[in-house]
């Protein structure tokens, strides 16, 4: 869950004004957690939203230490079960004890992880993977064929919300090891990028038999030493660990601080050397004074809006396109996010594999919203916009948008809804006509998958085409990479021209780390470098 | 203290305190009683099945089912309310319902007794100040009325309870940090570890709690104080010669206190809730930080353990204050 106080606080940096350097009364905003006004923004120089602070390493990496980490907390929440964590606090801590089949680059790219090879058969429905020799698990036991089969079985439990999902076109049960570092998968369906399910760190590998998560075994970085729920966890470097030379620290201790305040507090006096989400306003104040550095990574995480396809107004399309040209798409990054993030398109994914490039960016465009208005018989609409502060941006993102829809004349009225309730099926999520909504976005056939196919367990929109499910089928199960391509542009193009969703923005990951911590660089597709602790060192 | 009884009867009859102690007694336990009846219904008519509730987004018809049955949900919510205030009553706080969702069983009491270690010290420290500094500034007002020491502890009390704790706590981390970097702003104390094993950590929380609970009591016993002294009986010791010392602290502030006992034990009580307040500012690993994680992830056994605890210590420092008040009041200790 996302943490939300610092809104809570009233201004009372009057009192600190004039006795202050500059630099700390950056300092002092941030850590009484008030956001800076535009105008001391500007008076400091800004910050640029968008680009990306990098440590400096002052000669090569060197070893030993502690590195301290703190995350918003989950409470009795936090688990190190990989096939069930949530948050980014347990995605910190399964992606440094566990290790992956495939590694995602900073880019998105990837390579091989735990797994150097996937074979499909010529339908893509059987996948022949040869797997990493010389690869062992903290209790000594050999990485091979019959820890992959385990570990899928595992999580195709629906009990493991978490992997299900990423296995469920996967027949589990007639999985056979062909050799000790070679497995058969069969498919349910066609899949052309098997390897895609097994980036994310839900998927992650267990050796066979394991069921003993409150003392986790893994192949990865870090040893488990000890684990708090809602505290603190305690891991040691693995000495064994198959990338030679990694990790450099001795240490990870990863500590709960779920106010954005107290964590920010944490890092500039030195009881942490690193913390996830920092709030943006801060990340801007301390961008521009230099004090910690800002690891701002562009990634593809959608924040977007979504109408329901089937209910009244948005069930006519000339409304859902009217929405969309309604919005001031850069000015809702910067009013809502900072400007932490890149224009959204409506078809989410930009950076991934298969994201159609060609199609042009949507811009504001009043007249054209008003006139297809006037076609659908709405010139005078008025609609329920329910929003909730689950997410930094949300609540923002919101009452701009409607301010911005009172240009083209259409009322869009606010209601708040508890953080709690907001993502809940069996509250008010998927019941919404008109909603808020963020993805973390992997793959696009992940996100297709989960949100917009036929049987899409969060289908926001409500989206429902038999051609259109057909295409993303085809796309999805096509191994000819052009073939491929060209229906993942179908898909996107009737997205584009009818879905439901309005994505506003890519947005940035944004972290801090102490000026002592090099190593971690912005990555795409996590926060704090993506949690790659292995290649962090402290610099004495 | 209504009961007129006949001297004879009296006799007969436990001693007044037993007799006064064994009522409040039960009273406290009927209080919690209620407690617990209305923690109970609050957390379970909640809208939704607070299994589903605990799922959120996973809450498929199937994960809904299996949590439905681990938590005994299943069960008529009668059955699962004595289950509970029978296991409560046995020190057992029964199972973490995020757990189990989870498919572990962690033990609620394994949960929070750290943080209720760390809460009790911390709550320990600043009453420890509280009490002292409440009846010291609060009798230091009358006796140099309109003097500017009075005029400064009227105001500083005034402000301070103007002030919420997460307002005083920010002020002086920027005081204490931002500007004059002498104290940490945070108190990451490690679970198993001691909140003592680093007292600097500990002074900004304790002076936020201080603040924010100290000015009631102040003003409290000031009030106290400077009625007595308008009494006759101390107008009277004095015209008898008897010292001002000796007037102050023999006469007058013993009548002025016992009114002041009921409201340090509200105040012993507010500082339990700034304490929820407090914790979060300064990322302390309490009760306050794990009931807030427990609202957050919707572990209801969590937080209908920690309402119930809390309750418990509000009885015990009603019972507490209503014997020291006894104490000092010599009339309610014999009988009426």
């Amino acid at each position: 869950m996302t943490d939300r106080r610092d809104a809570d606080l009233p201004p009372g940096h009057d009192l600190l004004d004039g006795r202050l350097s500059r630099a700390s009364l950056l300092k002092g905003a941030a850590a009484l957690g008030i956001g800076m006004s535009p105008l001391l923004a500007a008076a400091c120089g800004g910050g640029s939203g968008t680009s990306a602070s990098t440590p400096t390493a002052t000669g090569g990496p060197q070893r030993g230490g502690t590195l301290r980490l703190g995350f918003v907390g989950g409470g009795t929440a936090e688990t190190v079960d990989p096939f069930i964590g949530v948050t980014p606090i347990d995605e910190g801590r399964i992606q440094n004890l566990y290790d992956p089949m495939v590694i995602v680059n900073p880019d998105l790219t990837t390579s091989p992880g735990l797994a150097l090879e996937w074979n499909p058969n010529a339908d893509a429905t059987v996948y022949e993977v040869k797997l990493r020799d010389g690869v062992t698990f903290h209790n000594g036991k050999t990485f091979g064929a019959d820890d992959v089969i385990y570990s899928i079985q595992q999580m195709s439990k629906p009990a493991n919300f978490g992997s299900y999902p990423f296995v469920s076109g996967i027949d589990v049960n007639n999985m056979k090891a062909l050799a000790k570092n070679l497995v058969r998968i069969p498919l349910k369906v066609p899949d052309a990028d098997l390897a895609a399910n097994f980036t994310y760190y839900n998927t992650w590998m267990i050796p066979a038999g394991f069921t003993d998560f409150k003392h986790p075994i893994g192949t990865g970085p870090f040893e488990f030493v000890s684990f708090t729920p809602g505290q603190q966890s305690l891991f040691k470097k693995n000495p064994n660990y198959w990338v030679t030379g990694k990790p450099y620290v001795d240490e990870l201790k990863i500590t709960s601080i779920s106010d954005p305040t107290a964590r920010l507090n944490a890092l500039l006096s030195g009881q942490i050397d690193g913390m996830a989400q920092l709030p943006f306003q801060e990340a801007k104040a301390h961008q521009a004074s230099g004090d910690i550095n800002v690891l701002v990574a562009p990634s593809p995480q959608a924040m977007m809006f979504y109408m329901d396809t089937q209910k009244a107004p948005f069930n006519d399309n000339r409304v859902r396109q009217a929405m969309r040209l309604i919005a001031d798409r850069p000015a809702l990054i910067e009013g809502a996010i900072s400007g932490f993030g890149t224009v959204g398109n409506d078809i989410a994914g930009k950076g991934l594999p298969f994201y159609d490039t060609s199609l042009p960016q949507r811009t504001q465009d009043i007249e054209k919203a008003k006139s297809l208005l006037k076609q659908a018989g709405q010139d005078n609409l008025s609609v329920l916009l329910q929003t909730s502060d689950i997410f930094p941006g949300f609540v923002e993102s919101a009452t701009l948008l409607a301010q911005q829809a009172q240009a083209a004349g259409v009322k869009i009225n606010l209601k708040q809804e508890p953080a709690s309730a907001y993502y809940n099926p069996s509250l008010i999520y998927l019941k919404m006509g008109f909603a808020e909504t963020q993805w973390p976005m992997l793959s696009l056939k992940y996100f297709y998958l989960q949100s917009l196919s036929s049987n899409a367990p969060y289908n926001e929109t409500h989206f429902k085409s038999a051609s259109f499910s057909n295409v993303l089928q085809k796309a999805i199960g096509e191994l000819d990479k052009t073939k491929a391509q060209d229906y993942w542009n179908q898909v996107q193009q009737i997205q584009y021209d009818q879905g439901g969703y309005l994505q506003w923005v890519n947005a940035d990951w944004v972290d801090a780390v102490s000026k002592k911590v090099a190593g971690l660089k912005p990555h795409a597709a996590g926060a704090l470098g993506n949690y790659l602790f292995q290649d962090a060192w402290l610099q004495a | 203290m209504t009961a007129v009884a006949e001297p004879r009867a009296v006799r007969r009859e436990t001693p007044p305190v037993l007799a006064f102690l064994g009522r409040r007694i039960l009273g406290g336990i009927l209080a919690l009683f209620v407690a617990s009846i209305v923690i109970f219904v609050a957390l379970n008519i909640l809208p939704g099945n607070p299994a589903s509730v605990i799922l959120g987004r996973n809450a498929t018809p199937a994960a809904e089912r299996v949590l439905t049955q681990r938590m005994h949900l299943d069960r008529p919510a009668t059955t699962r309310y004595a289950d509970w205030l029978g296991g409560f009553a046995h020190a057992d706080l029964g199972i973490s319902a995020v757990s189990l969702a989870q498919g572990q069983r962690t033990s609620v009491w394994q949960q929070i007794s750290g943080p209720l270690k760390n809460s009790a010290i911390l709550a320990a420290i600043a009453a420890l100040f509280m009490i002292p500094l409440s009846i010291g500034l609060g009798v230091i007002g009358p006796i140099f009325p309109g003097k500017p020491v009075d005029h400064m502890i009227s105001i500083f009390s005034l402000a301070a309870i103007a002030l919420p704790e997460f307002v005083t706590g920010s002020l002086l981390i920027g005081i204490f940090f931002v500007a004059l970097d002498w104290l940490p702003p945070v108190a990451l104390v490690p679970p198993g570890g001691s909140p003592l094993d680093n007292p600097s950590e500990l002074v900004l929380p304790v002076l936020t709690l201080l603040f924010a609970s100290l000015a009631a009591g102040v003003r409290m016993v000031r009030a106290g104080m400077t009625e007595v002294l308008q009494t006759e009986y101390v107008q009277t010791a004095r015209l008898n010669g008897v010292g001002e010392r000796r007037v102050l602290w023999r006469y007058a502030l013993r009548n002025a206190l016992a009114p002041s006992v009921q409201v340090l034990a509200q105040n012993l009580q507010w500082l339990i809730g700034g304490i929820i307040i407090t914790e979060n500012v300064f990322a302390y690993p309490g009760i306050g930080t794990e009931l807030v994680n427990a609202v957050q992830t919707r572990d209801v056994t969590v937080v209908q353990s920690v309402a119930m605890l809390i309750a418990v210590v509000y009885v015990v420092i009603n019972l507490l204050a209503d014997l020291v008040v006894m104490l000092l009041v010599p009339k309610l200790r014999e009988p009426a």
